[in-house]
């Protein structure tokens, strides 16, 4: 048996200690790994084991300024599919084109894309959802969303403006307020494998989404409607380009209306309103497309400025007044030509037939030009623009919008040519905006303040409670309180004897003031295009509203603001007033012409047509509120009842047996949150039936918010504990 | 020199703890694989503690049982051993994971014929070294025989595309020459073959070129040859000093694969921590200073080489699964002695430790 000779025992010895020597390396490369280093690889590691997922924050709503949802975002759910998990991609393709009533092979493919996740389609109901949950199609994943939905449709959709498809603003408030509307979003941190599955250890956490908060307009719906209608009827009326309408409330800024029409519909802003239209669109290439969105969702009342004409001739009479170059009784010579103006040949709209001798406050009601040259070239340049800069003309409103265009205004009076000034002194050779009139109008009404146009009232959180508050902000002093009762009276005659007596409206003190002023189309007066307008104050001793009616462009017979703009500003102003409970007050005069009355006729338990015939043979005119009614409804109900005594001409408004499609159209209200006895009183209120799942708060309902419903209908209702 | 001896009790004591935590971490780290792929959780558990049975078996057989029985045996256990690599090119051969490195005998039994190889080559070479004692500086009648068994048995497991195995064995075989006495010249004319064969090894395939390339900066590489290195990295990292816990890795989930095997220790290192890592090494290191110190006492040359060797693979073995783990080396799948899983390694380690404490009876040890 041989022995290890010493030299064995001198490497086993040399072995030992080298090894000795790795194991120390390793143990110090292990150390430097764990404990060195560790932060940082742990900070990977971590990185690559949670997985966060984001909570969408529920948009907060839209309100007018009596609470009625202008904008309200309502549950939905959207259709995921993550490709690499689907087993079966023809049957799950199948599947899903069935219940979501797509087409099968678009499906295919977006399921079979190489991507992570793809979306498959947006917005689905909930009956849909259920439907896809129970069908349990692995890699097919329905997320909670949220929906924005405007109830009104096209109603004031210019300052509402719109999302995109994520809810972010785009437009209107849905922009310039977003960063409240929106909230800030959730996030669930989970940990999971390397697979995305969850893993077994806590370490879970939830960081919940704030909502959205709510913005309160100073916007009135009634009022709003008021305009709409009056907007889209003039516009049909007088076959304008465009008609804006802007209802302000003088004292504290704030605008109770604000309308263009045409407008879109913000539940499907890229789709206009009009048949014809849309087909025309239908095969425009998108670039064509893109440049008619922008122009469907142009605001004129802000984001253009045109030539006001004589609707101005009132900044020039406060500044008169308030320079003392002038009363109401001064008096004026109007020859037809306005001479001593170098370079210039001016004349009056009248020449032809010149107005002659009369007073300051006849010159307004003439709207005289020469009058008003006189007063401008009295006060000079400087004074002049220095009341035009005063009155806001020249610079933003700083109106809650996007958009808003500052005008043309001279920037210095030494620029200014004495032929410059005399056209000023009659709106010409300017340009504003809609806003910045109204605005400057209301500071004539209120007493001389100049206030910045006020759209959002406050900010409110979830229950309700006032976050934040925007107090009316008055900019500065324009006029005295005696400029301003003195141009109110004068502009009160404008409507009772002068160009404005289209405005008229029996029992109220109207100001106003008519404005005709042909176009600038790239910087040269174009023929045959015209902006009428018309601003009036009502009541004229005490301004409740300013309200501004602007015709684009007019192509009917007459393009006159005193006879396309005023009858529209007089309907908005009358409506407006009455619904505002502004008891009319009638004059000798008026009271005299009101007692010219007829009896109403009996025309109950007759057909529509019969009845229609009697009330227009007897000169009345009637309202039947109903659209696609039918021959053979019988009139049940009439209002005034016959035998009421009304002037020659009253409207008659009559109901009938049937139904109209629209009489019983109810939206279905949010219930979320509610406990039982708030949503029997809801749904009571409705009138219509229910069935009630469960105890506590509700959970789930059925229909779903926002949706119409109608008497018919039995509402699903679940609460938060439900006990079988 | 029939006197028995009671066996080295620190060497076996260090094994069976060293067994004891590789059963608890395999069951710990291979838990989310068996529950996802195999539907039950404890079935590598279970297969580990049959095989540590086993091996303890093979063990307390081996530690009965004289050593020098094997020198007698040593050509026909090499022969046998050999035998069993080419059944790997039978249809008795089984593919896993893409290397055939299995062989299955019946209808639940198999078995890693590399490692029967290597304890078959390592017990004919320390036969063959020791026989030839006054010939080993001769190269005809030392050397060249030597380099036979390496070329036949190393060649045999890179046959199998196991290019790792076949390191770890060349370099055991080495080390007993080396402790046998073979002059230094030799090992220096080996060293140019020795880097020619490995850059061949590597250049020609092509994993092992990215797998390399990979090593160099594994976070450039993340998502493709780097991922185990990173992983294994975030592991360590995220243990820290104390560890996640017993069964708290989340590096198991998935993130590694086959945790119980080639990278077991990165899932030691995540849930005991720096000081359960260095506990384990510490494990280690008192095997291989008990293994050298057995080959030091004994005053029989074949039993000197063999616990040499039995020692050297141990050491090899473990330096190099410790070097992938800390991303010190490029990734190669080597398990880590009697932790890892897998039944064939750990009973026969556990049977080499048996023959290592038969070895220390025959020694004028100190025992403690």
């Amino acid at each position: 048996m041989p022995a290890p000779s010493n030299r064995t025992k001198k490497r086993l010895v040399i072995i030992f200690f080298v090894v000795s020597f790795f194991v120390f390396a390793l143990i110090l490369r292990l150390g430097y790994l764990q404990i060195v280093k560790g932060e940082e690889l742990k900070k990977g590691a971590l990185e690559q084991w949670t997985k966060g997922i984001d909570i969408k924050p529920k948009r907060g709503v839209i309100y007018d300024r009596n609470g009625k949802k202008m904008a309200m975002s309502i549950s939905s759910y959207t259709v995921w599919s993550s490709p690499a998990d689907i087993k079966n991609s023809k049957e799950t393709a199948k599947v899903v084109a069935e219940i979501l009533d797509m087409d099968e092979k678009e499906i295919y493919e977006k399921i079979t894309k190489q991507q992570r996740v793809e979306k498959i389609k947006q917005w689905i109901t909930k009956e849909e959802a259920v439907k896809l949950r129970k069908a349990n199609l692995p890699g097919i994943e329905i997320i909670d969303d949220n929906k924005r939905h405007y109830p009104y449709g096209n109603f004031a959709s210019h300052i509402i403006g719109f999302t995109d498809i994520d809810n972010n603003g785009l437009y209107g408030i849905e922009k310039v307020y977003d960063k409240y509307l929106n909230g800030t979003p959730g996030k669930w941190i989970k940990t999971t494998d390397a697979k995305g599955r969850q893993l077994p250890y806590g370490g879970e956490k939830l960081y919940e989404a704030e909502d959205g908060l709510s913005v309160v307009l100073t916007l009135d719906e009634t009022i709003q409607h008021f305009a709409e209608k009056a907007a889209l009827e003039s516009l049909l009326k007088n076959n304008a380009k465009n008609v804006s309408i802007i209802v302000m409330e003088p004292k504290s800024g704030d605008v109770l209306a604000m309308v263009t029409k045409p407008d879109y519909d913000p539940n499907n802003p890229r789709e206009p309103i009009d048949e014809e239209i849309k087909a025309q669109w239908k095969d425009l290439p998108h670039q064509e497309l893109e440049k008619r969105w922008y122009d469907m969702w142009r605001n004129f009342a802000i984001n253009d400025a045109y030539e006001p004409g004589s609707t101005f001739k009132i900044i020039t009479a406060a500044a008169g007044l308030e320079e003392n170059v002038t009363t109401p009784k001064t008096r004026f010579h109007c020859g037809g030509q306005i001479k001593g103006i170098p370079g210039a040949n001016i004349k009056c709209w009248r020449w032809y037939n010149p107005h002659g001798s009369q007073t300051f406050k006849e010159g307004a009601q003439n709207s005289c030009n020469a009058v008003f040259v006189d007063v401008g070239r009295k006060l000079g340049s400087e004074k002049m623009l220095k009341y035009v800069k005063a009155f806001g003309f020249g610079e933003n409103t700083e109106i809650d919008l996007t958009g808003e265009q500052a005008g043309i205004v001279p920037t210095n009076p030494k620029n200014m040519k004495e032929v410059n000034l005399a056209t000023m002194s009659y709106g010409h050779g300017i340009a504003v905006t809609p806003i910045q009139l109204v605005t400057a109008v209301s500071a004539v009404a209120n007493g001389g303040d100049l206030m910045k146009p006020r759209l959002v009232k406050e900010l409110i959180d979830e229950d309700g409670k006032v976050v934040q508050s925007f107090k009316s902000e008055a900019r500065r002093k324009v006029i005295s309180k005696e400029t301003s009762d003195t141009l109110l009276d004068i502009l009160e005659s404008v409507v009772s004897e002068g160009t404005g007596k289209n405005a008229y409206v029996p029992g109220y003190r109207i100001a106003g003031k008519t404005g005709t002023a042909q176009k600038v189309i790239d910087g040269r007066y174009a023929p045959g295009k015209y902006i009428a307008s018309f601003v009036a104050v009502a009541p004229a001793d005490d301004p409740k509203v300013a309200v501004l009616v602007v015709v684009d462009e007019p192509g009917g017979a007459s393009y006159y603001g005193g006879s396309t703009a005023a009858p529209t500003a007089s309907e908005v102003v009358e409506e407006t007033l009455k619904y505002l409970d502004v008891k009319p007050k009638y004059t000798e005069k008026e009271k005299e012409e009101l007692a010219k009355t007829v009896e109403v006729p009996d025309v109950r338990n007759k057909n529509i047509v019969d009845a229609g015939k009697m009330l227009t043979k007897l000169g009345f005119k009637y309202n039947t509120e109903i659209p696609n009614i039918t021959e053979d409804a019988i009139v049940i109900d009439q209002f005034p009842l016959p035998g009421t005594k009304v002037n020659e001409g009253s409207i008659v408004d009559l109901y009938f047996n049937e139904k109209g499609k629209e009489s019983n159209e109810k939206i279905m209200p949010d219930l979320s949150g509610k406990n039982r006895e708030e949503v029997v009183k809801i749904l009571d209120g409705l009138n219509v039936k229910y069935n009630f799942n469960g105890n506590g708060i509700v959970v789930d309902q059925k229909p779903e918010a926002g949706i119409e419903i109608d008497e018919n209908i039995t509402v699903e209702v679940e609460f938060s504990d439900t006990k079988e | 020199m029939a006197r028995k001896r009671a066996s080295d009790f620190t060497l076996l004591i260090s094994t069976i703890l060293l067994v004891f935590i590789g059963i608890i971490m395999v069951f710990s780290s291979s838990w989310p694989d068996a529950l996802h792929k195999l539907k039950d959780g404890y079935y590598f558990l279970r297969k580990q503690l049959i095989a540590s049975f086993l091996g303890l078996i093979t063990l307390v057989f081996f530690m009965n049982f004289n050593y020098k029985k094997l020198n007698k045996i040593a050509l026909p256990i090499f022969i046998m051993s050999l035998l069993s690599g080419l059944l790997i090119f039978t249809p008795l051969g089984t593919e896993f994971h893409g290397a055939k490195r299995w062989v299955k005998v019946g209808e639940s039994f198999t078995f890693m014929p590399s490692d029967i190889i290597k304890l078959g080559a390592i017990i004919y070479l320390s036969s063959l070294l020791a026989k030839k004692k006054d010939d080993i500086e001769s190269f005809w009648k030392g050397i060249v025989p030597s380099l036979i068994i390496i070329g036949l048995s190393c060649g045999l497991i890179f046959l199998q595309r196991d290019f790792s195995t076949s390191f770890t064995l060349a370099l055991t075989l080495l080390s007993i020459m080396f402790v046998a006495g073979t002059k230094m010249i030799y090992f220096g004319g080996l060293v140019p073959i020795g880097v020619l064969g490995v850059y061949k090894a590597i250049s020609g395939e092509e994993f092992r070129s990215l797998r390399v390339k990979a090593f160099l900066d594994p976070f450039e590489h993340k998502l493709g040859y780097g991922w185990q290195a990173v992983q294994s990295l975030y592991a360590l990292g995220s243990g820290g000093l104390f560890g996640l816990g017993l069964g708290k890795s989340r590096q198991k989930f998935f993130y590694i694969p086959e945790p119980y095997n080639d990278f077991i220790f990165s899932i030691i290192g995540e849930e005991l921590g720096f000081l359960g890592s260095l506990t384990v090494i510490m494990l280690f290191l008192l095997i291989i200073w008990r293994g050298i110190k057995i080959a030091l006492n004994i005053e029989d040359l074949f039993g000197c080489l063999l616990a040499s060797g039995i020692t050297a693979l141990i050491t090899v073995q473990t330096l190099i699964h410790l070097a992938v783990v800390t991303s010190s080396v490029p990734t190669t799948g080597i398990p880590l002695p009697l932790v890892s899983y897998g039944g064939t390694s750990l009973i026969l380690y556990m049977g080499s430790i048996g023959i290592l404490l038969n070895i220390s009876r025959h020694t004028e040890l100190d025992r403690s």
